[in-house]
């Protein structure tokens, strides 16, 4: 996004601009960029600013409702007790709870615990785009490898991630495993599928031009397939890392030792609210954090997908 | 056979058929022509005349039922770098900036990174488009994309070039700009084509020998040689000599359109469907 309003300064020179000057220039009156005799001798980063300020200024206003209201809720729901069916009786107010953080942190304990969850996470995440993203491709590409490898992974996608539970706690060594076991599952098949529709949606004619232009099969693979498939497989990570986090917290709950699952139930078990609340907070933080990672990730492995069709975010 | 010149396109006894048993199609039907080498020969016939398909034999992604086809005297056996495609479909790789895109076959050829900077260069300075070698594909103009397409099939110097249709995607204006500089192109490279078309005037604009392809089963109907000195220039297709060509081959044709739109049409049927032979003739309507 930050190139394509490059390439478009560049052919378009920077014409004095009406309105969003006014609001981003509060130490000018607004006469003085729009009377300016030479406006293209200075102004592009001014204007450039201006552009960026304007066309982002309302999405930012509209954030800030948005997490506003949520925050309002909880703090006037809180203060006043509110009982209207929801019941705010128990809950913590949000002061107990930025309380509780500095009292957590007192201890190494609650740190440990993000740790030992983020820990299982990228173990199970980083198997799971091992395994799935070459077996997606392969499926995608080879009749064979998905006549072979297809009809195990079906009968097997149904089973929801948390009820592998019980039967991860038996097939595994130890515990720790067993959860990374269930995160692994749960990201698992929204990469594979992912990645076998992404190979798929490769347009024939890129095929045939990686052909005659000497490419072999091997070779095809990486410079054709694999890049042509990214973006799918991108999608893939990123709905897989949010299944990966509700496998992941469930298991801590039910078999864990450590993690933020585990602290949010022991808290529970504990009727200690305000680390309840701290505790999905948390667990929404780290989900959060991991997303814009891949979305981070997307950007810098594909810098054309800013100039393809439908990405004007 | 070693004393065969360069670029040499030799098709002979081809028959493609689709399908199997009841529903068969004979796609294209005993067809012979030879191309020589840096010859430009177009094909040109109503749609459905099985062009393309020749042009995916040739190429290497279909293989035909019957008969052969031989380049430089080896018999072709799936794709290969040693026969450049121009596809009508925009076909570079999207992920790719365009310098990487022309790189690509070079690359695959297992040339070093500078050497196929080099030669990249070099090519895309004489299509005009080294201003461009860092953009990617999706940042193109239509014209610019086929422009770049051409560079990149060129690049790893193939015996010939194969183009379906290249500039049927493009508006009028920028297809006459390109058929000026594939002209220019395959001036400098001296490099065989064969070209698929279904626009007259290009084909006779661009071409040393234009063959005319009956409707499915695709046969020969027609040898047309271009006997117009080159280089050619956009002048010329006012001259009388052009007309004459583009009216003989519109007669041509014509005949086969008639014949792919079905028997019922033929007996001035034409009328009841509301439809009028203009001056462009009906292959234009279609």
């Amino acid at each position: 996004m930050h190139a394509a309003t490059h390439v478009q300064q560049g052919s378009a020179a920077p014409a004095p601009r009406e309105p969003a000057n006014v609001i981003v220039l509060p130490g000018q009156p607004p006469g003085v960029v729009r009377a300016s005799p030479l406006p293209t001798v200075k102004p592009v980063p001014v204007t450039r600013l201006a552009r960026w300020v304007s066309n982002n200024a309302l999405s930012a206003v509209l954030w800030c409702v948005s997490l506003g209201a949520l925050f309002a809720l909880w703090y006037f729901g809180t203060k006043y007790r509110l009982d209207f069916f929801i019941r705010f009786a128990n809950i913590p107010t949000p002061a107990e709870v930025f309380d509780k953080v500095f009292e957590v942190n007192k201890s190494s304990r609650y740190m440990v615990n993000i740790g030992i969850s983020v820990r299982r996470i990228l173990s199970g995440f980083g198997i799971a785009i091992l395994v799935a993203v070459p077996m997606g491709l392969l499926i995608g590409r080879y009749r064979a490898a998905r006549d072979l490898l297809l009809p195990a992974c079906e009968v097997l996608r149904p089973i929801p991630a948390i009820a592998w539970v019980p039967m991860a706690i038996m097939l595994w060594p130890t515990n720790e495993i067993s959860i990374v076991f269930i995160t692994f599952i749960g990201s698992f098949f929204p990469i594979l599928l992912n990645t076998i529709h992404g190979v798929n949606a490769i347009d024939p004619v890129l095929l045939r031009a990686g052909r005659c232009l000497g490419a072999s099969e091997a070779r095809m693979f990486w410079h054709v397939i694999l890049p042509g498939a990214l973006p799918h497989i991108f999608t893939g990570f990123a709905v897989g890392m949010g299944v990966a986090w509700v496998s992941l917290i469930a298991a801590e709950m039910i078999s864990g030792q450590f993690g933020v699952g585990y602290f949010t139930w022991e808290a529970y078990s504990l009727i200690s609210y305000s680390e309840i609340a701290l505790g999905m907070i948390t667990i929404g933080v780290l989900g959060l954090a991991c997303s814009g990672l891949i979305r981070l990730m997307g950007k810098l492995a594909m810098p054309w997908m800013v100039f393809s069709a439908g990405s004007n975010r | 056979m070693s004393d065969v010149p360069k670029g040499q396109i030799d098709i002979r006894d081809m028959r493609v058929v689709f399908g199997a048993n009841g529903n068969a199609v004979e796609a294209v039907s005993n067809v012979s022509f030879t191309v020589q080498p840096g010859e430009f020969v177009s094909l040109i016939g109503p749609s459905g005349c099985g062009k393309s398909t020749l042009l995916n034999i040739v190429a290497g992604f279909v293989e035909p039922t019957n008969g052969f086809v031989k380049v430089d005297g080896a018999p072709v056996k799936g794709p290969s770098a040693n026969r450049g495609v121009v596809f009508q479909q925009y076909s570079l790789f999207p992920w790719l900036t365009v310098r990487q895109n022309v790189e690509f076959g070079l690359r695959m050829q297992g040339m070093s990174s500078g050497q196929r900077e080099t030669s990249a260069r070099t090519l895309l300075g004489l299509a005009g488009l080294i201003a461009f070698e860092n953009h990617y594909p999706d940042q193109l103009s239509g014209g610019m994309k086929q422009r770049v397409g051409i560079v990149r099939a060129l690049a790893t110097s193939p015996q010939v070039l194969l183009m379906d249709e290249p500039f049927g995607a493009l508006d009028s204006q920028t297809r006459v700009v390109m058929q000026e500089i594939l002209t220019n192109m395959w001036q400098q490279f001296r490099i065989s084509v064969l070209f698929i078309t279904h626009d007259i005037e290009e084909s006779i604009f661009l071409s040393d020998r234009i063959f005319v392809m009956t409707a499915r089963p695709g046969r020969i109907k027609a040898e047309i040689p271009v006997p117009l000195p080159r280089p050619r220039t956009p002048e010329m297709t006012a001259t009388p000599a052009f007309i004459a060509l583009v009216q003989r081959l519109k007669a041509l044709i014509r005949e086969e359109s008639l014949a792919a739109m079905g028997s019922e049409l033929k007996d001035g049927g034409l009328s009841g469907f509301g439809m009028s032979v203009g001056p462009n003739g009906v292959a234009e309507v279609m």
